[in-house]
């Protein structure tokens, strides 16, 4: 009685830790066109070592008329050219249930990107 | 005003993590806004300005200046370790006007173009391709900036055209902090602009084929490259096979480049009589450890026009692992245990995957974005390639019988260049290249250093002239190591160098990596023998 309440509690985490591992993924958008704003000094040491990266972790507040919400790209230091050259959003369980008991009020945003280089012809 | 931004530092690193080395300070240029400046030549020259002043501080500090662009390099050839510049964000693009061009010149109005010093080739191939032009030839990707290329010597396999700098027929240095320090070189039996358009950048020009040729590989210490004029062509398409081929005929091919007499053809590659056709390009990827290694992967690239409506060739280039060899080895080594001897046993149980790639695109598809993957290490040498099979064996031997050594195999070739240091000095040369995962040394594993040594040594014995690719890892402190490699025209070199630049200016310019190859000396030297050398002619 006692081994086969340990297998179903061994086995139940084994699914939750599973479903914890699938809810978790990235997706990563990059443009065949364009040179990417460049990193100078280099300090990354992932994929995007050499590209100046802006990242973004927060949670935002969607209010009840609101139905989207769109991150406006401006130009800054990191992003002179105010375009895009590469997107990396990232989704956690956390998101998801984050999303789930705000009844999608708050939502958590986890983005990388990288703009192109600026063109001055 | 072009803007420069100081970063003070304690070290700098290449893009692949082999560093990192000492450094005082990293400069970054930006240009001024084209609301504020709209002529580009305008723009040009303040950039042109705002470098002589830079120059001129680290003059005025006893320090050293140096430019680098993406840090592709392995070697230290890019770092100064007292101020360096990156370049990136010069990037103006320009073309001319018929009246602009020599009228002597060998060269059509609509192929020449001026490039700034940190336009990319990504960026530069962009550009061309909206004027219905392309690149002649890259490497095997497109982040390079273009005066990095011309300075290591970056080619590709294309080995009836050359190395980047083999297009290259006009180049604007800032060879110091006054403004008779602008110069522009080009060769005289190929004159390019007319002294109208050169008075423009506020430069003065030196038409010389030997200055030229000498400038043109020069190492980074020909002073700063402000920009290049490049002869561009028109666009045109890239037939891109990727096959795996009996090992004894790929390097039969490798040593012969006869692709007519050839038992490997591509069926639509034939011509009449069936006889296969010359590539644009040949390149062969060789895993040494595998002992089922009876078979070689090769990629074979053939020139075709420009046409507007050809199948997607993406899907299959982010995918396809043959393209730079470093992504290559690290895409396997991350299927395989960490510990490098554990790798290098899985290497001999691994051939290389099974292919038959087919793709259509243009020169910058084709050759495309190359990731950052990891840590990385490459040598390469450079042999005439009819000896490529047997220095290929020597060089494979060397890594199982002194290794493990955790990295693969390529051979790719290049037509010679006129560059007095370029690599690619042979006919046709041979580039034997190994890349792979940077390790550490240890009791079972020689150091990185010592295999290149060893490497080396290993060419000499069997008497196998070669030269070293600049750009990548090798033990360059070996002994009179350029003189064996170049021979006089290394004393060639040195002297135009020591002739276009004051005593200042050549210490200014110089770093470790041309102190350690004995090519900066502070002796004095013959002036007026100089002066000759760089004589407009």
């Amino acid at each position: 009685m006692k081994l086969s309440r340990i297998f179903i509690l061994a086995f139940s985490c084994f699914i939750l830790s599973l479903l914890l591992l699938q809810s978790c993924y990235s997706v990563r958008i990059r443009s065949v066109e364009g040179a990417y704003e460049p990193e100078a000094p280099l300090t990354r040491t992932d994929y995007y070592r050499g590209m100046a990266v802006i990242e973004l972790d927060t949670v935002i507040t969607i209010s009840a008329t609101s139905k989207d919400f769109t991150l406006l790209i401006r130009s800054t230091e990191l992003c002179p050219s105010a375009r895009l050259h590469t997107i990396e959003y990232r989704n956690t369980l956390g998101a998801i249930l984050l999303s789930a008991v705000t009844f999608g009020r708050k939502r958590k945003v986890k983005i990388k990107y990288v703009c192109m280089k600026d063109d001055p012809n | 005003m072009a803007r420069t931004t100081k970063y003070t530092l304690k070290e700098w690193d290449t893009l692949h993590n082999n560093g990192p080395f000492k450094l005082k300070a990293l400069y970054k240029t930006k240009l001024e806004g084209s609301g504020i400046m709209p002529s580009k030549i305008d723009r040009y020259n303040d950039a042109a300005q705002e470098i002589r002043r830079l120059i001129g501080e680290a003059q005025g500090s006893n320090e050293g200046f140096r430019a680098h662009g993406s840090a592709w390099s392995m070697s230290n050839i890019a770092h100064q370790g007292d101020r360096m510049h990156f370049n990136a964000h010069m990037n103006l693009r320009s073309h001319f006007s018929g009246q602009e061009i020599h009228e002597t010149s060998p060269y059509k109005a609509e192929n020449v173009f001026l490039v700034q010093c940190g336009n990319t080739i990504k960026e530069i191939s962009a550009y061309l391709e909206a004027h219905g032009k392309s690149l002649k030839t890259t490497g095997a990707s497109n982040g390079q900036t273009i005066a990095g290329c011309i300075s290591t010597g970056v080619h590709g396999s294309a080995f009836g055209v050359g190395s980047v700098q083999d297009y290259i027929i006009g180049i604007n240095l800032i060879i110091g902090p006054n403004e008779e320090d602008v110069v522009y070189l080009e060769r005289h039996t190929k004159p390019v602009l007319t002294d109208a358009f050169i008075q423009k950048i506020n430069a003065r020009v030196i038409r010389n084929d030997g200055l030229f040729n000498a400038a043109l590989v020069g190492l980074g210490s020909f002073g700063f490259i402000h920009g290049v004029v490049i002869e561009a062509e028109d666009l045109f398409l890239l037939k891109r096979y990727v096959r795996k081929i009996d090992k004894n005929t790929a390097l039969e091919l490798a040593e012969g480049l006869d692709f007519e007499n050839s038992p490997f053809k591509i069926e639509e590659e034939t011509n009449d009589q069936g006889q296969g056709t010359t590539p644009y390009h040949y390149k062969v990827f060789i895993n040494q450890y595998s002992k089922e290694a009876n078979e070689y992967v090769v990629e074979c690239i053939y020139k075709k026009p420009y046409r507007q409506s050809y199948p997607d060739p993406f899907p299959i280039i982010k995918q396809s692992i043959y393209g730079d060899l470093i992504n290559l080895i690290i895409s396997i080594s991350r299927k395989f245990p960490k510990s490098i001897p554990a790798f290098v046993k899985s290497l001999e149980k691994t051939i290389l995957p099974a292919v038959d790639e087919v793709t259509t695109g243009t020169l910058s598809e084709t050759f495309w974005d190359a990731p950052y993957q990891g840590p990385a290490f490459a040598c390469s040498f450079g042999v005439d390639h009819s000896d490529s099979a047997k220095a290929l064996k020597v060089l494979t031997e060397l890594t199982k019988t002194d290794g493990p050594i955790p990295g693969i195999f390529a051979m790719r070739f290049i037509k010679q260049s006129e560059a007095i240091l370029s690599f690619a000095k042979f006919p046709i040369t041979c580039m034997i290249e190994i890349d792979g995962v940077l390790w550490k040394k240890s009791r079972k594993l020689i150091s990185l250093k010592e295999f290149s040594r060893r490497m080396i040594i290993a060419l000499m014995d069997n008497d196998i002239p070669f030269t070293i690719h600049w750009g990548k890892n090798a033990d360059w402190g070996f002994p009179n190591l350029v003189s064996h490699m170049y021979g006089e025209k290394a004393d060639t070199w040195k002297a135009y160098r020591s002739a276009l630049l004051s005593k200042d200016m050549q210490l200014l310019f110089s770093n470790d990596f041309l102190k350690t190859l004995g090519l900066f000396s502070e002796e004095e030297e013959n002036e007026e023998a100089l002066e000759d050398l760089i004589a407009s002619l």
